[in-house]
């Protein structure tokens, strides 16, 4: 058993990348995040399912007195989101064979990209709360939680990959790798999830 | 297992000892991450929510046992009724089952050194007991909940509930399923992924598979719950529309969600005690469960079909019959694998050799309540006798058949069942079995009649009733049972504390059980096996040959693991060894962690939105403080 | 493992054998129970949902993927005929979960018959 890669020891890019080739499974980090997706997933789910059973309540959806949802803006926003899992990923494969600057490079971009998307989408969510606020519909309820929600998932998003930039500014390890990894996961869940989200919010178009 | 430890071996486990012992005292356990410890402090304070919820029945039970009776207002027995309810299933059960038994076992049973996640774990705990003390300051403050424990609306609604006590309700909850995602996540991780070598999943224990079907139930069902009780309180505290008609909401979207949670939380209570009772069978009864594959199947099949008969508990509320049809179907199908479950366990015992010591009594116990309760339960699926008979005393009896006498018995069996291993002494056996015959008299006198006067047409949550309806015999025997069963249970905590300081010493193995844990001494070591098991059928602890082959490993230092604070991983399916992981040790960052999630809630019942920002951003502080500390630096 | 001339792997087949069955009554239940709340929803007036259509797509769609999937599992059965399933892995393991899988099946194949027999059956939105 000696063979084993001891992941606890690896704490040097080269170290880190012959634990990433001699290693059979994910590791535990990966699947504590994808446990943790798959809660969030359902979470979304039945936020989902509640404006479809909503809307399936309602004759007139949006009701009389607000706007249809926006359909450009939404969509190149969400666009430029979902390509960030581009640089992430590679951002993992750059880490897992040892280049750590190129990683920190690609983690780099996609974070400002994010943090930009994230920046716009809280500006047309304060404009739109004003323009059709919450109380005023079980729609508007709906169609701000949903985003909300999504916006929080994207903010926490951020403060990962924040957080593995700072730590790794200092090397890389087992254990900050798989943080990377388990981050990268979590950015594509929340990259489906934004797809799902614009699919729903759209949906009155249809 | 008796070997001699030769010097190589006493060095190596010196060394293994000096690593892994944790700090002394209360700072001890306050920075604790040893599944072990944190099995007991879940053990100790879900018996004290136990306590408060058996108080809150047997107030409930006095107040009801004469009609009229002018013991409790109105107003109080709606607060105990709602309290009770949320106590002994989110506070008491489910934390038992899971944080007791599940932590404290699961990596022994598996042949590891800890959970997955040792530092998420004790976060788990101390979420917990900050979320259980939340919601009792409401009960201090006279705003304990008080809409029944599903809460429904518009009742719970700012205009029919004006106070506080439905925001504990939904804080309490949500601030309490935090805790509980943690630490299924940590159980499916563990599972997966820390099983010794060899241990592939058809050689699992049927324990750790009902662990497995409750976590994954857990992380797929508390969502709904979670979106449920966000949506009542921006409804309550934000003015958003859910669940109002006027503004296109729908009351019945609140009952959808809960009970989308609110089914599947009824499996969770009753899968730990299926794994409990598929250990204890086996050992007393001196043979392999019968038709092994079929129980991990069934464990987890009752758990995934459950998913889907939630509107079961809407057949009365005026939805279409090709909507309920689709809950029908499925209710009558999800009794199949409990009924399979029944056959393994009875013909188990049938084909061995029992000893009807009294772990095997109380699974005995267990048997004759789930075959009961599940017989009622089976006649709700239909929907005429459903419409006839919900929000009645019959629908009471059979969760408390299900609850108490199938989920709870197992749980006071498995006291005893793994008494000696947690203090390396034995119980009292002749007060065990005195103690099993009172809660079992207890139990059926109790929740017996239940059955006739719900079906009489006694409705549920009443705080009293008239005498000319004929209810009044019912009534006072559930009462006079509810004493009894009280006498048995202080019995059997009375034997388990005496016990606790004059049993005498149990050794490793005093029951000849088959998996793992009864492999290592009684307590055992910090680091919970000296050699890693290697492992080639589901009950190792019978294969003596193996065991002794890992005796003969420690002198040679194969498979101890003693350069740190390691455990192997293994691959997920089949437990090839695959890497050696390093585990953190004790860290106050997960009490501080919870410390400031408690203040955050605080916050948010109190409305001071800023200042909860204030506590979020330092739970996250906390939390980057946590992983700032890798595991190697130890 | 030929199948019909397509070669599947034996993992594959003991994967879909033990999970095609369960996702696919997932997919009927949730998607069956929605057009159900649509058809008797105020929103119908706008959509027109012909319920009994999807009932029945749903219930043919999902009792060929579950015979699909219990044919998988069956098949790995089959293969591990000879092999106890307390047995080392990868064939005990295989028919631990085939033995699983081939019984588990069924219940979902009963529940999808029941239910969509139930949805064409009754009338429309009528209260039970």
């Amino acid at each position: 058993m000696s063979a084993l890669p001891h992941s606890g020891k690896a704490t040097t890019p080269r170290a880190v990348a012959r634990v990433e080739r001699a290693r059979l499974a994910r590791p535990n980090g990966w699947w504590g995040m994808a446990i943790f997706v798959a809660t969030e997933a359902t979470l979304f789910g039945t936020i989902l399912g509640t404006y479809f059973y909503l809307r399936f309540n309602n004759l007139h959806w949006p009701p009389p007195g607000v706007p249809e949802p926006k359909l450009t803006l939404p969509l190149v926003l969400t666009a430029i989101l979902v390509s960030t899992s581009v640089p992430v990923q590679l951002s993992v494969s750059a880490a897992a064979r040892g280049q750590l600057p190129r990683a920190r490079a690609a983690l780099l971009f996609a974070a400002v990209l994010q943090a930009g998307y994230l920046g716009m989408q809280l500006h047309l969510f304060v404009h739109d709360v004003h323009e059709f606020p919450p109380s005023g519909s079980a729609y508007s309820s709906i169609y701000f939680t949903m985003l909300g929600a999504h916006h929080l998932h994207v903010f926490v998003g951020i403060l990962l990959t924040l957080w593995i930039l700072i730590r790794t500014a200092s090397g890389l390890t087992s254990y900050r790798m798989n943080g990377l990894r388990a981050t990268a996961f979590y950015w594509h869940f929340v990259n489906v999830l934004a797809l799902c989200v614009l699919g729903t919010q759209l949906s009155p178009l249809a | 297992m008796a070997t001699t430890v030769t010097e190589p071996g006493l060095r190596r486990v010196e060394r293994l000892e000096r690593i892994w012992v944790e700090p002394r005292g209360l700072l001890g356990w306050l920075t604790t991450t040893d599944h072990k410890r944190i099995g007991l402090l879940y053990f100790f304070t879900t018996l004290a929510f136990f306590g408060a919820g058996g108080i809150e029945a047997l107030l409930m039970r006095t107040q009801l046992s004469q009609p009229e009776e002018k013991v409790l207002s109105p107003e109080t027995y709606n607060q105990l009724m709602t309290m009770h309810g949320v106590t002994m299933i989110f506070l008491f059960v489910i934390p038992m089952a899971i944080g007791a038994f599940g932590n404290y076992l699961v990596p022994l049973m598996i042949g590891a050194r800890d959970m997955a996640f040792p530092r998420l774990n004790a976060l788990s705990f101390w979420l917990f007991l900050a979320s259980g003390l939340f919601m009792y300051a409401s009960v201090f403050m006279h705003a304990a909940p008080n809409a029944g424990w599903f809460d429904y609306v518009p009742l719970a609604l700012k205009p029919y509930s004006p106070g506080r006590n439905i925001d504990f309700y939904a804080l309490g909850l949500i601030f309490n399923g935090i805790s509980s995602t943690a630490a299924a996540l940590n159980f499916i991780v563990t599972i997966f992924k820390l099983r010794a070598p060899g241990m592939s999943m058809n050689r699992m224990p049927l324990f750790c598979f009902a662990m497995l079907a409750v976590s994954l139930s857990l992380i797929f069902a508390l969502p709904s719950l979670t979106i449920d009780l966000v949506f009542l309180e921006l409804q309550r505290n934000l003015g958003f529309h859910f669940f109002d008609v006027p503004h296109g909401g729908d009351p019945l979207l609140w009952q959808h969600l809960f009970w989308l949670f609110g089914h599947p939380e009824v499996y969770i209570i009753i899968l730990p005690a299926f794994g409990i009772a598929t250990s204890i069978i086996p050992t007393f009864s001196k043979r392999k469960m019968i038709a092994f594959p079929l129980v991990a199947l069934a464990e987890l099949l009752v758990a995934f079909i459950g998913f889907g008969v939630w509107a079961h508990h809407m057949f009365a509320t005026g939805l279409p019959t090709i909507t309920l049809v689709f809950f029908a179907a499925a209710s009558m199908m999800v009794v199949i694998p409990s009924t399979i479950q029944v056959f393994a366990w009875t013909v188990t015992v049938a084909l061995g050799r029992p000893e009807f010591r009294a772990p095997l009594m109380f699974i005995g116990g267990f048997i004759v309540f789930f075959v009961l309760g599940g017989l009622s339960g089976i006649m709700f699926a239909a929907i005429p006798f459903d419409q006839a008979t919900t929000d009645t005393y019959f629908v009471v009896a059979h969760f408390h058949f299900i609850i108490f006498g199938a989920a709870v018995f197992p749980i006071l069996g498995g006291m005893f069942y793994w008494f000696p291993k947690v203090t390396g002494r034995l119980y009292h056996e002749g007060a065990a079995k005195f103690s099993f015959w009172l809660a079992f008299v207890g139990t059926a006198l109790t929740f017996f009649p239940m059955h006739v006067v719900g079906l009489l047409g006694m409705t549920r949550r009443v705080y009293t009733y008239p005498s000319s309806l004929g209810w009044d015999a019912y009534n006072l025997s559930e009462t006079i049972g509810a004493f009894i069963l009280t006498a048995g249970l202080l019995l059997i905590f009375a034997n388990l504390a005496y016990s606790r300081f004059r049993g005498a010493p149990a050794g490793p193995d005093p029951f000849f059980g088959g998996t793992l844990e009864w492999t290592t001494t009684s307590p055992p070591p910090p680091y919970n096996f000296p050699v890693i098991p290697t492992v080639k059928s589901a009950y190792p602890n019978w294969d003596v040959e193996d065991r002794r082959a890992d005796a003969a490993r420690l002198e040679r230092g194969e498979l101890v693991f003693d350069e740190g604070h390691e455990t192997p991983a293994s691959t997920v399916v089949d437990a090839v060894p695959d890497e050696i992981v390093e585990m953190p040790s004790e860290s106050p960052w997960p009490l501080a962690v919870a410390v400031c999630t408690g203040l955050l809630f605080v916050m948010l019942l109190t409305r001071h939105y800023a200042v909860a920002g204030v506590f979020a951003g330092l739970a996250l502080l906390a939390v980057a403080a946590w992983h700032a500390k890798e595991p190697l630096e130890t | 493992m030929r199948t019909r001339g397509l070669a599947v792997g034996p993992e594959f087949l003991q994967w879909f054998g033990l999970f095609g069955a369960a996702l696919t009554w997932t997919v009927q239940l949730v998607v069956g129970f929605g057009v159900t709340i649509a058809r008797c929803g105020p929103a119908n007036a706008v959509l027109g949902v012909d319920v009994k259509a999807w009932e029945v797509a749903l219930m043919a769609a999902g009792i060929a993927l579950v015979l699909l999937s219990e044919g998988a599992a069956l098949s790995v059965l089959w293969e591990t005929r000879n092999v106890d399933e307390s047995g080392p892995p990868p064939e005990g393991r295989r028919r631990f979960f085939a033995v699983a899988a081939s019984i588990g099946n069924l219940f979902f194949l009963v529940i999808i018959v029941l239910s969509g027999t139930g949805a064409v059956v009754h009338q429309p939105c009528h209260p039970a």
